[in-house]
């Protein structure tokens, strides 16, 4: 299961690289490596699906569980993991399924969520001024409030997108739907937080 | 992805989710290339994605909410290690708030008798010692991630935003007497914007766009240092001067500052430092009454 090789003797000096570090390791296939790989992969996404994971469950204690629920399974399954994809993607797919399967998750799939709502968000104003288009950027406050309001599959959509910086075809592949429709969620979670921003566009100016 | 290709001609206005895909780097180079082509005349257009970017970089700040407990990471790799190493073993006296050292010790024990012979017991202590530096490394950097000043993730997201090839200046001049007055009536401050004369040497003004720093209104100044871009901010100097606790370098761009009577100036570059400071000493020779 652990192998000496896979582990570097001077590990300290990799580990603030672990991103370049992590690439050399997945092309790597030895499967005695496995294990070590994956903490290597995978722990320094903690933090990334805690985050993830709170906004989904909205609980710490079930934000927790569900982290961890996501990180043994992962372990269990990593054989299938094909190296060379991208991982991020594939263990945030874990934290999702798993989380569908809770409690909270089954409850939030019961939600009725139209895909194709009328084209009433799609409306571009054709003359704004720079002043009615720019956000205030401190109100952070506003932009909590509104990303808590948002639907939950367009808010799911937008934080893997501009939180987690995941490119559309990973995004399609975690939430398994078309990457038309993640564009289309995306597009639309953004309409939705400008229009619940309204009232704070352009305040003070 | 038909509406993309229809969008890219140039004279068509941006649909949202093709505004969308574009500031999200999604589009292909052609596709990139007609709306690059569309937004050099279109100036509601380049607001809207000026405004899609903004939104985006306060998004991602608004998203990285929920921390997690900072005991949270050693209760987790606990847990992986004992379902790891010791499937056989039930670990009755492994509690949740067991530190990394205490598992760290176990593994070192003779594994005898019963326990799974495909490993050794040196590669599992080192396994157990590059999760402990591991489990350090991340909780520093987390630290770290949030306690950084919220002033310098402003300053390089908008630095960074107006290096894609999307964000087009709200004026587009190398003139000062163009970019100056373009200020007027939309800044409660004035500055000076040295000549190009008076410029260090292969620094060229590009252009300039207002914006909003700590929700005060500032300017931006885009130059090119030997064709590093360069952001300047400049801003109203207030009274609470949180500069000082500025770092001077974030992810890779310096952040260099410099202050007169009236004036915060901020840099942001990857530039060479020293080139950066020269082009604040221009700046700020500039202020100077004459």
């Amino acid at each position: 299961m652990f192998n000496s090789q896979c582990l570097p003797t001077n590990a300290a000096s990799l580990l603030p690289q672990h991103l370049r570090h992590t690439e050399a390791l997945r092309t790597m296939s030895s499967a005695t490596i496995r294990s070590a790989d994956f903490e290597q992969l995978a722990l320094p996404l903690f933090t990334s699906l805690y985050n993830h994971a709170f906004w989904l469950t909205r609980n710490q204690a079930e934000a927790e569980d569900l982290v961890q629920e996501t990180f043994t399974k992962a372990l269990r399954a990593f054989d299938s993991f094909q190296p060379g994809t991208n991982f991020k993607a594939w263990i945030f797919r874990i934290l999702r399924n798993t989380f569908l399967t809770t409690r909270t998750g089954i409850a939030a799939s019961r939600t009725l969520f139209l895909e194709d709502h009328p084209g009433v968000l799609d409306t571009f104003a054709t003359d704004p001024t720079p002043e009615d288009n720019l956000i205030r950027l401190d109100n952070e406050a506003a932009l909590h409030t509104a990303l808590e309001q948002l639907q939950p599959p367009l808010r799911e959509a937008l934080l893997l997108c501009d939180v987690e910086e995941i490119k559309y075809k990973d995004i399609a592949i975690i939430l398994d739907v078309p990457i038309g429709t993640v564009m289309s969620r995306i597009s639309r979670a953004r309409s939705t937080l400008r229009q619940l921003l309204q009232p704070h566009l352009g305040e003070s100016l | 992805m038909n509406e993309i290709a229809q969008s890219t001609r140039s004279t068509e206005h941006l649909n949202p989710d093709t505004l969308s895909a574009f500031i999200d780097g999604e589009l292909s180079q052609q596709q990139r290339q007609g709306i690059d082509q569309h937004l050099t005349n279109c100036h509601a257009c380049t607001l809207r994605v000026l405004s899609a970017t903004q939104l985006k970089a306060a998004t991602a700040r608004a998203g990285h909410r929920f921390a997690p407990p900072p005991e949270a990471l050693s209760r987790l790799t606990a847990k992986l290690h004992s379902q790891q190493t010791q499937p056989q073993q039930i670990q009755t006296h492994q509690v949740q708030t067991e530190k990394i050292q205490t598992e760290k010790i176990q593994t070192q024990q003779p594994q005898k008798k019963t326990s799974a012979p495909i490993f050794s017991i040196r590669p599992a202590a080192w396994a157990a010692l590059a999760a402990a530096i591991l489990l350090t490394v991340s909780l520093l950097s987390w630290r770290q991630l949030h306690q950084t000043n919220a002033l310098a993730a402003e300053l390089l997201d908008q630095h960074l935003a107006t290096l894609s090839n999307a964000a087009i200046p709200q004026v587009i001049s190398t003139d000062r007497h163009t970019v100056k007055p373009w200020f007027q009536g939309r800044l409660p401050f004035s500055f000076n914007i040295p000549d190009a004369t008076a410029l260090p040497t292969d620094t060229l003004l590009k252009g300039a766009d207002l914006t909003y720093l700590n929700g005060q209104p500032a300017a931006l100044l885009l130059f090119t240092i030997h064709k590093h871009e360069v952001s300047i901010f400049l801003a109203q100097r207030s009274t609470s001067s949180t500069l000082a606790t500025l770092p001077t370098t974030r992810a890779g761009f310096t952040l260099h500052t410099a202050t007169t009577p009236d004036l915060n100036i901020i840099a942001v570059s990857d530039v060479n430092p020293a080139d950066l400071d020269n082009l604040i000493a221009a700046l700020v020779r500039a202020q100077k009454p004459v």
